[in-house]
């Protein structure tokens, strides 16, 4: 592992990340002794029936952390669990938002996590079949991950009998290989499925008709990695985290000229300000050269830097108004390696999600921000 | 005589087994083609497409889709080097402007003289608070500066140096250029493999069938960390650089 740049620790809002940096977290042995791994896995199989487990994230108001916000618990029930004929869960690992890097951060600190998520979604849904659709460029986090489900393996965790129970479960991975409109469900669907990443038009939604045309339950890596401390401490406790529309903590990838880069672990509802700020150690650099410009949300929208942090990190951001739709670099020339087409159909698709996500700060338009601002003084 | 060896065709024959359909089984297959072959030619793609049964025009379709499959040939060692926004912030420019400059090329895809570098450009590698990053051989290398760049490839050389040339201490004997080149490109810092169990430690062809022993030997941003002065041929800093001063900022961008 690199050194860790994110959260870590025992912060009181340390959700996912509260035992990253732990020597060897990646380790079946380490996960369940320190970090009481697989207890969730153990009390879904055995205490719980599969409609409480949905129930449950039903109730701590968790959405789909790959963008859209979905209500994860209302996605799960649309499964119809009894149908007859395999059924499959997909997990979105394909990362490619530019700015994001949560997903790899997961990964590559505790791999397990996502593995007891994606066993406990499975069994609430009547999958028996889970496939993580990977980025091909995330090399390292494809290793921890298949090693993780090794480890799984040989414990009987994923297997015919997983804690005792008869519920066979499997997973597998398939690497996907440089596309970037891959993070669109239905896309990847299609290229889960040895096609051309040409995204579907819905209905028929995964849910009825996913991967190999069976009923599919989609999530992102985060959504899952979040179930097992769900289950272990209830949705209502998760509840309590964030707003009332927007429960629960989230990772947010902060990257450019702020002093301290990272993936941090931010309560819902709390300003920009204080992910900036406070957790990244403010803007960095704000030199004579650099004191042209503002910071920006990455994408889908800009704003002026007073409003971006005073923006609270929720899932509406109605009351702050968009300026313009595409930045400058979102123009920018293409390598031609993926294609405008596929590049604007998917951030059109993405537009108006909350800018939330990724957040890059753009030196050179750092105007009037120092004025405006009580900045800290920069070295 | 064909294009891929039989017992690459045997493996990509008993793809397809592994996934509830076999069309899936494409990509993975189009995916050993490479590793053994370096790029995927026609013939590849043909051969791929006779094995799986599926139709040639098919297979060469999904295989310009994506772009991790080259269609055209690269070096032994690609520079994926990204220049998104992100890493553009934190001076991916020079960067790409030192890789063009150590490896001796001048555009994207272009193959150094020795057949052993090329480099491109790409979008964000989801690893934005190393940046500048790139992938190479992989493997993520995080923090650039021209010197790691410089010791990299100077270490890559000496790694493998090409055949016949004599005094490499390193583990292989130079032998099938493919082979030697997964094998090396899996595990690139050979110096700090101190217990690869496996010579392959993780072909990435090995979707969903998971034997994979450990978790990565070693962490790779070690390449380059600790004593950069050493064995490099030319001074960190000023390489490539003369006209821009000063921190990150994208000339195109602000123009």
């Amino acid at each position: 592992m690199p050194e860790l740049r994110g959260s870590y620790g025992e912060a009181p809002t340390n959700v996912l990340t509260r035992w990253f940096g732990t020597p060897d977290l990646h380790t079946l042995d380490v996960y369940e002794s320190r970090a009481g791994g697989y207890a969730a896995l153990r009390k879904a199989l055995l205490d719980m029936a599969p409609a409480d487990i949905t129930n449950e994230v039903k109730t701590s108001g968790l959405r789909g952390r790959g963008g859209a916000g979905f209500a994860t618990g209302t996605k799960w029930s649309f499964i119809k669990r009894d149908s007859p004929g395999p059924k499959y869960v997909v997990i979105n690992a394909d990362e490619s938002e530019p700015g994001t890097s949560k997903d790899r951060y997961i990964l590559e600190n505790s791999p397990h996590m996502l593995v007891e998520g994606i066993l406990i979604a499975a069994y609430a849904v009547g999958a028996n079949q889970a496939w993580v659709y990977i980025r091909g460029e995330y090399d390292e986090p494809y290793r921890m991950l298949s090693a993780a489900i090794e480890e799984a393996r040989a414990k009987g965790y994923v297997g015919p009998q997983p804690m005792g129970k008869d519920y066979p479960l499997d997973i597998r991975l398939y690497r996907g290989h440089g596309a970037y409109i891959c993070g669109e469900e239905t896309a990847l669907l299609e290229s889960l499925e040895g096609k051309r990443a040409q995204p579907r038009s819905r209905p028929p939604f995964p849910a009825v008709k996913g991967a190999w045309g069976r009923p599919t339950l989609l999530n992102n890596v985060e959504t899952l990695v979040t179930v097992p401390w769900i289950i272990n401490h209830g949705g209502a406790a998760y509840a309590k985290f964030g707003t009332e529309k927007s429960p629960g903590t989230r990772l947010m990838s902060v990257s450019g000229n702020v002093n301290k880069p990272g993936v941090y672990e931010v309560e819902l509802g709390q300003t920009f300000r204080h992910v900036i700020m406070e957790l990244a150690g403010g803007i960095a650099r704000l030199g004579r050269r650099d004191r042209h410009g503002r910071p920006a949300l990455h994408r889908p929208r800009r704003l002026p830097p007073a409003q971006v942090l005073r923006a609270r990190v929720v899932w509406q951001m109605h009351a702050v108004p968009h300026r313009r739709r595409l930045g400058r670099e979102d123009l920018r020339a293409d390598p031609g390696q993926r294609g405008i087409a596929g590049r604007d159909r998917h951030s059109s698709a993405c537009f108006g999600r909350p800018a939330e996500r990724a957040l890059s700060l753009r030196p050179w338009r750092l105007r009037r921000l120092g004025d405006r601002l009580d900045l800290p003084a920069l070295s | 005589m064909t294009a891929l060896p039989a017992h690459i065709l045997d493996e990509i024959r008993e793809l397809p087994g592994k996934y509830p359909q076999p069309r899936s089984a494409v990509m993975p297959a189009l995916d050993l083609a490479q590793e053994e072959l370096g790029h995927l030619t026609p013939e590849a793609m043909t051969e791929v497409a006779a094995a799986l049964e599926l139709d040639p025009g098919y297979v060469e379709g999904v295989a310009t889709f994506y772009s991790l499959f080259h269609l055209e040939p690269i070096g032994k060692h690609h520079f994926y080097v990204c220049t998104n926004l992100s890493c553009a912030l934190r001076g991916a420019n020079e960067i790409v402007d030192h890789v063009r400059q150590a490896i001796g090329v001048k555009e994207p895809d272009q193959v150094s003289a020795d057949g052993m570098f090329s480099y491109e450009e790409v979008e964000c590698l989801g690893a934005c608070e190393f940046a500048p990053m790139m992938r190479f051989d992989h493997r993520y290398h995080y923090d650039l500066t021209p010197a790691k760049i410089d010791q990299l490839i100077a270490e890559t050389k000496g790694a493998i140096s090409p055949p016949r040339s004599p005094g490499r201490s390193a583990a292989k004997p130079p032998g099938g250029d493919a082979k030697t080149r997964i094998r090396q490109g899996s595990n690139q810092p050979q110096s700090s493999t101190a217990k690869s169990e496996s010579p392959l430690p993780d072909p990435p062809q090995q979707v969903g069938r998971g034997k994979l022993s450990s978790p990565l030997p070693d962490p790779p941003q070690q390449v380059g960390r600790g004593k950069l002065s050493s064995p490099l041929p030319s001074p960190p800093q000023q390489v490539g650089r003369g006209k821009r001063s000063g921190p990150a900022p994208n000339k195109k961008a602000d123009a």
